[in-house]
C-alpha cells in the first residue's frame, strides 16, 4: 500500500555508497524526522542531537534494511525512541507526562501516514513544470494571494487562473506515490 | 464525496510545503553528512541496557552514575557509567587496548583500557556519539550510536 518505487531506488544507490541518493534520502525525510521532534518539549540543540543519531543509525543500518519502503516507519519510530530517550535523559528519570508516553496507536499511525503524505506532496510538486510550481504556491499561501496579484504577477489573465489552478493540481495528482497516499487516506474516512 | 477535492489537495500542499520550510539547513546538512560514516566496517555493539530507557527513577540514589549503558557484540560487552564529571567504562570479560570515542563530526578523544578492561573518559561527553574498541588482540568493535 506505501510502497514507493522511488525510496526503494534511492536506498539502493545509497547501500552502492551513491551519496547523491543519500542527499536525496535525507532531503526527502528531514522533515519527517524534525516534525516528529516538534511533539516533544526538548531543546533546539538536542532536536538536533536526534535529528545526528537518526541518520548515523540509518547509515548504519542501509545494508540490512530489506524493505525500504518502510523506511518512513522506521524513520517516524527511531526519532520517537529518540526524541524519548532524551526527555528522559534531560528531566534526569523523572516521571514523563503521559501525553509524551502515550505515543503509539491509532494516532501516531494517522500522523506518520499525514507525514508520508507531506512528504510526497513535496515530491510530486518538486515535478511539477515551473509555471504550475509558481501558480500553486501563490495559491497555497496562507491567506490565499488574491487573483487579481496572481494575474499581475504570473501574466495570466484573472479566468485562467482557475482552469490552471485545476490542471496542475491534477498534475500533481497523477503523481504515483501520491496517489498510492490519497487512496490511503479516503479509505481511513 | 471525494475528501481529496482540490481544495483539500492544495491546503495540504501548502501544510506540506510549510512544514518543510521549517525545517533549518543545518538539521538537513547534518543528517547528509553521517553519510561519512557508511561503510564502517568493525563489528556494531548493540545497545542493551540503558538506565534512561528503564524506569529506574527509585533506584536512582544508589549510585554516582548519572546512567548507565550496556554494548554487546557477540561475547563482548562494553558496559558504561556516566557520572557528573565523566564517562567511565569497563570490557567485560577484559582485555586491554585502545578505546575511541567519536562524534558526528569525528574522533572527540582517545584513551587507553587498562588491564582489567578499566577506561575513562573526561569531561563526560554530551550529544551522539559512539566508542570505538581497539583491543591489543587485534578486535575492533563499534558501539551502537547514542545521545547522552
Amino acid at each position: 500500500m506505501r510502497d514507493d518505487p522511488t525510496v526503494v531506488a534511492l536506498v539502493d544507490r545509497a547501500r552502492d555508497g551513491d551519496r547523491a541518493a543519500w542527499d536525496e534520502i535525507v532531503e526527502r525525510y528531514a522533515p519527517l524526522v524534525w516534525s516528529v521532534c516538534q511533539r516533544f518539549r526538548l531543546a533546539p540543540a538536542d532536536v538536533d542531537d536526534v535529528g545526528a543519531i537518526v541518520w548515523l543509525r540509518l547509515v548504519e543500518r542501509l545494508d540490512s534494511i530489506r524493505e525500504p519502503a518502510v523506511l518512513p516507519g522506521w524513520l517516524a519510530t527511531t526519532t520517537r525512541r529518540e526524541c524519548l530517550n532524551l526527555v528522559r535523559v534531560r528531566s534526569r528519570y523523572t516521571d514523563l507526562d503521559d501525553d509524551l508516553r502515550d505515543d503509539t496507536g491509532p494516532a501516531s499511525d494517522h500522523r506518520l501516514l499525514a507525514e508520508e503524505r507531506h512528504v510526497a506532496l513535496r515530491a510530486a510538486f518538486a515535478d511539477l513544470s515551473e509555471q504550475c510550481q509558481q501558480l500553486l504556491a501563490l495559491l497555497f499561501r496562507d491567506p490565499p494571494t488574491p487573483y487579481a496579484t496572481i494575474s499581475a504577477t504570473m501574466g495570466l489573465p484573472v479566468g485562467g487562473i482557475g482552469p490552471n489552478r485545476q490542471r496542475c493540481l491534477e498534475k500533481l495528482r497523477a503523481s504515483a506515490q501520491l496517489a498510492a497516499l490519497l487512496d490511503t487516506a479516503t479509505e481511513g474516512r | 464525496m471525494d475528501p481529496f477535492d482540490d481544495d483539500r489537495l492544495l491546503a495540504e500542499l501548502g501544510a506540506a510545503m510549510r512544514g518543510a520550510a521549517q525545517v533549518p539547513a543545518r538539521f538537513v546538512e547534518v543528517g547528509k553528512s553521517a553519510f561519512a560514516f557508511r561503510g564502517v566496517s568493525a563489528e556494531i555493539a548493540a545497545l542493551t541496557h540503558d538506565s534512561a530507557g528503564a524506569a529506574l527513577a527509585g533506584t536512582r540514589a544508589e549510585s554516582a552514575a548519572l546512567r548507565s549503558l550496556t554494548f554487546v557484540a557477540g561475547a563482548v560487552a562494553i558496559e558504561l557509567e556516566i557520572t557528573a564529571d565523566a564517562l567511565v567504562g569497563q570490557v567485560v570479560p577484559p582485555r586491554s587496548g585502545e578505546i575511541e570515542l567519536v562524534g558526528p563530526t569525528g574522533p572527540i578523544a582517545t584513551t587507553g583500557v587498562d588491564d582489567v578492561g578499566w577506561f575513562a573518559l573526561r569531561p563526560a561527553p554530551t550529544g551522539p556519539v559512539r566508542l570505538h574498541l581497539r583491543t591489543a588482540d587485534g578486535e575492533s568493535i563499534h558501539t551502537e550510536w547514542t545521545t547522552l
